[in-house]
């Protein structure tokens, strides 16, 4: 599949990236053909355990955004990810995981998961 | 160009009219000489109900006949109209035009917030991710790896609130002081509320031809990923690094002749990293040089005299050819005494930059 066909099949859910049929060159933000052999055919792949790299605070977010709105960067090996987080107790080198059902931003028709400490993901 | 407010009377326009006839005056032409008109704008069409700005424009100014056209490139709309400018002189045109202008009051806070919000990845859109977002997380990556005090970042908010004092055009012409910056309301932290620029409304406009007494020695421009977690590094901005090597390599300057900067800096975060990533210090060392002095208006690299985004204002479309404008002044040794970098500053230099480093276009000048 495309990734067109690739969001299509799976609304887009957090914890997935693609992976080129080809090469198997991953990446997270869509694109229309793999950015290292410009193969169109992708898959989708569970980015598992990361480590937080950055994170902020968002106290001013838009009116259907929670406020405040906690986000982290994360490595997972060679795919990086900005994305909500979920609770309060995670720090810069932890490691993460996506997890758990919610709704990112209101009006949503599907949950998503959140960036949650493996700790507590477990 | 026009006073940089929160809230303008003037029609987007009147705005853009105005700035483009003072700088017409300036420049001792008459709208009959402009044979290329180009207008930066980001949001007219979804604030301001102004389609085909550049097209009204035209009438507005009597300059009917000549090349128009609107140029878009988000927060750096002004300096790509520059740079289509300079192109069409290039190309054959003895006069462009160039207008920037942004009238953000034309919406309520919350449809600008959305309109620019869509600037981002539509998976980045999906986490309600916003510019201030992307700007916390590099402004805590930074004090983080190269352990640098939250004072560093307060520090260039004090430098441009200091220079916009004495600038007549700028939004905000106060002093605050580090302490103040220290406790203004977290926007996203470790960002606060004087760290990040405002919502502005204003016009600024410059004549190019093939004679003047300032010359446009390089421009360029480059683009980055569109999603910000997409680079390896998220303190590296490849545009902005990418178009100031391609806008040095256009002329016979380096980074060691600039003795003024027009930097990019909607959030006191993009003032470093900018500095860093155009050569001027070193990585993870700009905060250092700025604590120091070194860019202050007396220092020896003199950055943003006329007040940044952070204080004169950031009218999107605009904010490039204010830059420039800013640039005009202090090499010709026009700005008031009291922000004039001394010394007869002779290279400028000025990164206007798209999204969070989307899209950076760099310009290089002599006087």
């Amino acid at each position: 599949m495309t990734t067109d066909g690739a969001n299509a099949n799976d609304r887009m859910r957090t914890d997935l990236a693609f992976r080129c049929e080809q090469c198997g060159h991953r990446w997270y933000y869509t694109r229309g053909r793999c950015p290292d052999c410009g193969e169109e055919e992708v898959t989708t792949d569970e980015l598992g355990v990361g480590e937080l790299l950055a994170s902020t605070r968002v106290d001013v977010t838009p009116e259907d955004v929670r406020s405040p709105n906690r986000l982290g960067l994360v490595a997972f090996d060679d795919v990086q990810v900005i994305a909500q987080l979920d609770g309060e107790g995670v720090s810069v080198g932890d490691r993460v995981t996506f997890s758990g059902e919610h709704t990112l931003r209101e009006g949503d028709e599907q949950t998503h998961p959140r960036l949650t400490p493996v700790a507590t993901a477990e | 160009m026009t006073a940089f407010e929160s809230e303008a009377d003037r029609s987007i326009l009147e705005l853009g009219r105005l700035a483009a006839e003072r700088a017409l005056s300036d420049a001792a032409c008459e709208p009959s000489d402009v044979a290329s008109l180009h207008v930066g704008n980001a949001l007219a069409g979804e604030l301001n109900a102004q389609a085909g700005i550049a097209n009204a424009l035209v009438s507005r100014l009597g300059v009917e006949g000549a090349r128009a056209d609107r140029v878009e490139n988000t927060s750096a709309s002004g300096a790509s109209a520059i740079h289509r400018g300079v192109e069409a002189i290039a190309g054959g045109a003895d006069v462009a035009l160039v207008v920037g202008v942004e009238k953000m009051s034309g919406g309520e806070t919350a449809a600008v917030t959305e309109s620019i919000s869509r600037l981002v990845h539509e998976r980045e859109y999906a986490q309600g991710l916003t510019l201030p977002s992307f700007a916390g997380i590099a402004a805590d990556a930074y004090l983080d790896r190269y352990d640098v005090p939250r004072e560093a970042l307060a520090t260039v908010a004090v430098k441009n609130h200091e220079n916009a004092v004495h600038n007549q055009f700028a939004q905000f012409r106060t002093s605050v002081t580090v302490e103040e910056a220290l406790e203004s309301p977290v926007i996203a932290a470790p960002l606060r509320l004087f760290d990040c620029c405002s919502m502005t409304d204003g016009a600024a406009a410059v004549v190019l031809s093939r004679e003047g007494d300032v010359s446009v020695e390089g421009v360029a421009g480059a683009t980055g990923t569109h999603a910000v977690a997409a680079r390896p590094d998220p303190l590296k901005i490849t545009s902005v690094r990418t178009a100031g090597e391609r806008a040095f390599a256009r002329t016979a300057c380096d980074r060691d002749d600039v003795d003024v900067a027009c930097i990019h800096d909607a959030f006191t975060i993009l003032e470093l990293l900018e500095l860093e990533e155009l050569g001027f210090y070193d990585a993870g060392t700009a905060w250092r040089a700025t604590q120091a002095g070194e860019t202050a208006l007396d220092g020896q690299l003199a950055v943003n005299p006329g007040g940044g985004l952070k204080a004169r204002g950031h009218p999107l479309g605009a904010t490039g050819v204010s830059q420039i404008v800013e640039l005009v002044w202090q090499l010709r040794g026009d700005a008031p005494t009291a922000r004039q970098v001394p010394g007869e500053p002779e290279t400028g230099l000025a990164i206007n930059v798209a999204g969070f480093g989307n899209n950076s276009v760099c310009t290089v000048l002599s006087g």
